[in-house]
């Protein structure tokens, strides 16, 4: 496979995109990368980081309160839960932000309300708005494209910018009269001949790297099969800006477990699948940023069923050689009975938004006010500038 | 706009090859199809309530004695009897003579949905739920149905309500007592606001959110979870001895306590269930769903409200609202379509050429398509617009698969196609389909991969 064709397939703006394919490296915005990974159904940020320090940790958590030997400390009296341990190498090499007590802007338990906040990056709801990363791909300059890596169009992703996707299942042979009759039929169709585009163009791609032996691993967690064609379509040169991926099964309501547990598995498939990222991006990963986040934590206190139910603020990650330098960012609001959010969940005192914010600037060297306008409504909350370099 | 094709296409579960000439009062057609007399659940041959429980109580004693052979047997027949219930409920879609209210079984199948890949017990229900629970009451009371799908046991597993035990009630305090705490879940008492009634935005808060789930403790399985005996058959069971006693405030109503007898009974919940049902939210929340489905992505404000005064007048009469369903303007027009999701799409293939006998792979099609019958990623079902279902690798998917499923096909004339989808006159695939140097099964598989045959 060759570039061009790569870049063809990434950029379904139309032929004007295209005409000039030798100037197009000199309108890219930085070789900056930037990969959302949401955990769909709510993820437990007190069972992922475990603020072991906080005096009311134990009592408020119960039977499914980390002892300290359990966890792999990182500072200020947090650490990380037995699944996620494999990341205090990255923490090491000084590329993990570890953010604790964060939120959503909007006091939902639901998990549709909450995503679609996560992921059209607005203070409330509102019918159909764009994602937020289609935003960023708005306001940036020059050539520019995203994908999802995903089963599914993620609703971050959506919006007028044209995007990609493509879903691991996809493989197959290049040269094919049916194909190129069918995409002349769905060139007719506007509503759909983008995305019909898109696929050919992902199929010949995906080809080309099966032929290359590097087909996902069978065997392994379902996690890292992903990341790694992410890191594939990534690190090409003239590849996609921004990815989307999406993981889900977070929602752990009963039998939540501890070390080895249901919760712990996936944490270690999340883990696993972050590291192989980084492997696979090469010296790409030198100008790439990954953002963790979910829809909202879940309640402080374990519910009757050995699980947590729906609740508040919870904890994500921010990974790369971009971040200043490996820390635990948070307001730590307290676990006591009084510091409780409607006396049951970790109470917010970080916005995603400020998070978002700096990650976008310091990924692509976007001004504030640039990174302001990719969540509109939001200029009172301040990006967390320290975050990145 | 070809009212015919309208009728057959985005009512009903595709035109087959020759029914357009057949049907000579479209709109009649539909209506024909709500007043006619319930058919029966089509359950005769389908696993019993005892069979299923059956099949678990043989996983039970296999994984007892610890015979591998006994284990992988049981297993087998559990998974034999998901199989059955599937083939089963796509076979009906696929043969169906009253498409419509196939239709309407699988809309509300979907809006009241049960996951089979979230725990076994679900997978193994969610075929008899379909056919007891929904079925029976798509053309009958809202209230009914909701009610049939709360004592069902797939939903009381799927939202985990059957292990909900009142923090004060008789087992609560026993559990507390024995240093082992267990209580309150409160997952389905949000989703049956959130999703099943009154909606995200239906003005419901945390609080009504926690006394529906007290008010709903008790309501379990029988046979399975805490306050099980052995030997009972696996179906709805109030037990006294879970549920939370003393009253309980859902949006300002209250339920249980006052004079009632201590610890209220299974009647708290049905009292507050039925009240939600008749919620002014739960009209327009439903409603704007069923518009959604039938005429467009975003559901014309008008359409709502008609279809809501009908909910509200009727109280909840869903024969009334299939009938006003049917009678919206917006969805006789050209300015709406619809992308028809997998399941619709492998149904209208099948139907069109007039297969009778469901292929075995068709299960294996639809995992692919990511729209296997009964296994949404979440309670809020499968979504009902076009986004995520016509994503590229979605849509390279259909193009695959018309290819396989065309390749086997007799067909003299690939021309057919065009008499069961509306085609527009200027549409490149009037020549794709009459070029005789192109494969005719090639030319099948365009006319049905094609995205002419996407839309309904």
């Amino acid at each position: 496979m060759d570039r061009r064709t790569f870049a063809r397939g990434m950029c379904l703006g139309g032929a004007a995109t295209f005409a000039l394919p030798m100037v197009r490296f000199a309108q890219v915005p930085g070789d900056g990368k930037l990969v959302f990974v949401l955990l769909r159904g709510g993820f437990d940020g007190l069972a992922a980081v475990v603020p072991l320090g906080d005096p009311d940790y134990v009592k408020i958590r119960g039977s499914m309160a980390f002892e300290a030997s359990d966890v792999a400390a990182l500072e200020d009296g947090f650490g990380l839960a037995p699944g996620l341990a494999p990341l205090r190498s990255v923490w090491e090499d000084d590329e993990l932000v570890v953010l604790h007590a964060m939120a959503i802007p909007y006091r939902t338990r639901s998990h549709f309300d909450g995503q679609a906040i996560l992921e059209t990056g607005l203070s409330r709801l509102q019918g159909s708005s764009d994602g937020w990363l289609n935003r960023l791909l708005q306001i940036m300059d020059g050539e520019r494209s995203g994908i999802a890596v995903a089963a599914g169009m993620p609703r971050s992703l959506s919006g007028p910018h044209p995007v990609a996707s493509w879903s691991p299942a996809q493989l197959g042979a290049v040269d094919d009269p049916y194909l190129d009759r069918l995409a002349v039929l769905y060139r007719a169709d506007r509503r759909l001949h983008d995305r019909f585009e898109a696929a050919l163009q992902l199929r010949e791609l995906a080809s080309g790297m099966e032929s290359g032996g590097a087909g996902p691993q069978a065997g392994r967690g379902r996690v890292a099969p992903v990341m790694t064609a992410a890191a594939r379509f990534l690190r090409e040169p003239g590849g996609p800006n921004v990815a989307a991926l999406e993981f889900s099964g977070w929602d752990t309501h009963a039998n939540q477990g501890m070390a080895g547990g249901q919760l712990d598995r996936l944490l270690g498939q999340l883990s696993e699948g972050l590291l192989t990222f980084r492997t696979e991006m090469g010296d790409a990963w030198r100008d790439t940023t990954v953002v963790v986040m979910t829809e909202f934590g879940r309640t402080a206190r374990p519910n009757g069923t050995r699980g947590t139910d729906h609740g508040t603020a919870g904890a994500g990650f921010v990974l790369g050689p971009r971040v200043a330098r490996s820390a635990v960012v948070t307001d730590w609001p307290g676990l006591g009975e009084r510091a409780l959010y409607q006396d049951r969940d970790l109470n917010p005192t970080l916005d995603t938004r400020a998070v978002l914010k700096a990650a976008i600037a310091g990924t692509f060297d976007l001004t504030g006010a640039q990174a302001d306008r990719v969540f509109p409504g939001s200029n009172d909350v301040r990006g967390l500038w320290t975050l990145m370099r | 706009m070809n009212e015919r094709l309208r009728a057959l296409n985005r009512f009903g579960l595709g035109a087959r090859i020759g029914e357009v000439e057949e049907l000579d009062a479209p709109r009649r057609w539909l209506h024909d199809q709500v007043d006619a007399a319930p058919s029966d659940d089509g359950g005769d041959d389908l696993p019993t309530v005892r069979e299923i429980g059956a099949a678990f109580s043989g996983l039970r004693e296999a994984q007892r004695s610890r015979s591998e052979d006994a284990i992988a047997d049981a297993r087998r027949g559990l998974r034999e009897l998901v199989a059955t219930e599937v083939s089963a409920a796509f076979a009906r879609r696929v043969r169906s003579e009253r498409p419509f209210v196939e239709r309407l079984v699988a809309f509300w199948s979907n809006h009241l949905c049960v996951s089979a890949s979230s725990k076994q017990q679900v997978a193994a229900f969610a075929g008899h739920y379909e056919r007891t629970a929904i079925r029976p009451h798509v053309l009958g009371r809202f209230e009914d149905l909701v009610m049939a799908s709360a004592k069902h046991p797939a939903m009381l597993f799927y939202l985990d309500n059957f292990q909900s035990i009142g923090p004060d009630s008789l087992a609560g305090r026993r559990s507390a007592r024995g240093g082992n705490a267990r209580g309150l879940n409160e997952n389905y008492a949000r989703e049956l606001l959130e999703l099943h009634t009154l909606g995200v935005d239906g003005g419901y808060g945390q609080d009504d959110v926690e006394a529906l789930a007290r008010i709903l403790t008790g309501w379990t399985v029988a046979g399975v979870g805490p306050a099980a005996r052995d030997g009972e058959t696996m179906r709805f069971a109030f037990r006294p001895i879970l549920h939370e006693p003393g009253a309980k405030t859902v949006l300002g109503t209250s339920y249980g306590g006052g004079s009632r007898r201590r610890g209220g009974g299974v009647e708290e919940g049905e009292e507050a269930i039925r009240d939600l049902c008749r919620h002014p939210s739960t009209a327009r929340f439903v409603a704007t769903k069923l518009v959604r489905h039938f005429v467009s992505d975003d559901p014309p404000g008008e359409a709502v409200e008609r279809v809501a005064g009908v909910f509200q007048e009727s109280r909840g009469d869903l024969r009334e609202v299939a009938h006003a369903v049917v009678e919206l303007d917006e969805a006789w027009t050209t300015r709406h379509r619809k992308f028809r999701p997998p399941q619709e799409w492998l149904v209208a293939v099948l139907r069109a050429f007039r297969v009778e006998e469901v292929p075995e792979r068709a299960p294996g099609v639809l995992r692919q398509l990511r729209h296997s019958l009964w296994a949404p990623p979440s309670p809020k079902g499968y979504e009902d617009t076009q986004g995520p279902w016509s994503d590229p690798d979605a849509l390279m998917n259909r193009a695959e698969l018309a290819r396989s499923i065309a390749r086997p096909m007799r067909i003299r004339d690939p021309r057919v196609v065009l008499s069961v989808i509306e085609v527009e006159d200027g549409d490149p695939l009037h020549d794709a389909l009459g070029d005789p140097s192109i494969p005719v099964r090639d030319r099948v598989a365009l006319g049905i991969g094609g995205p002419t045959f996407q839309w309904r």
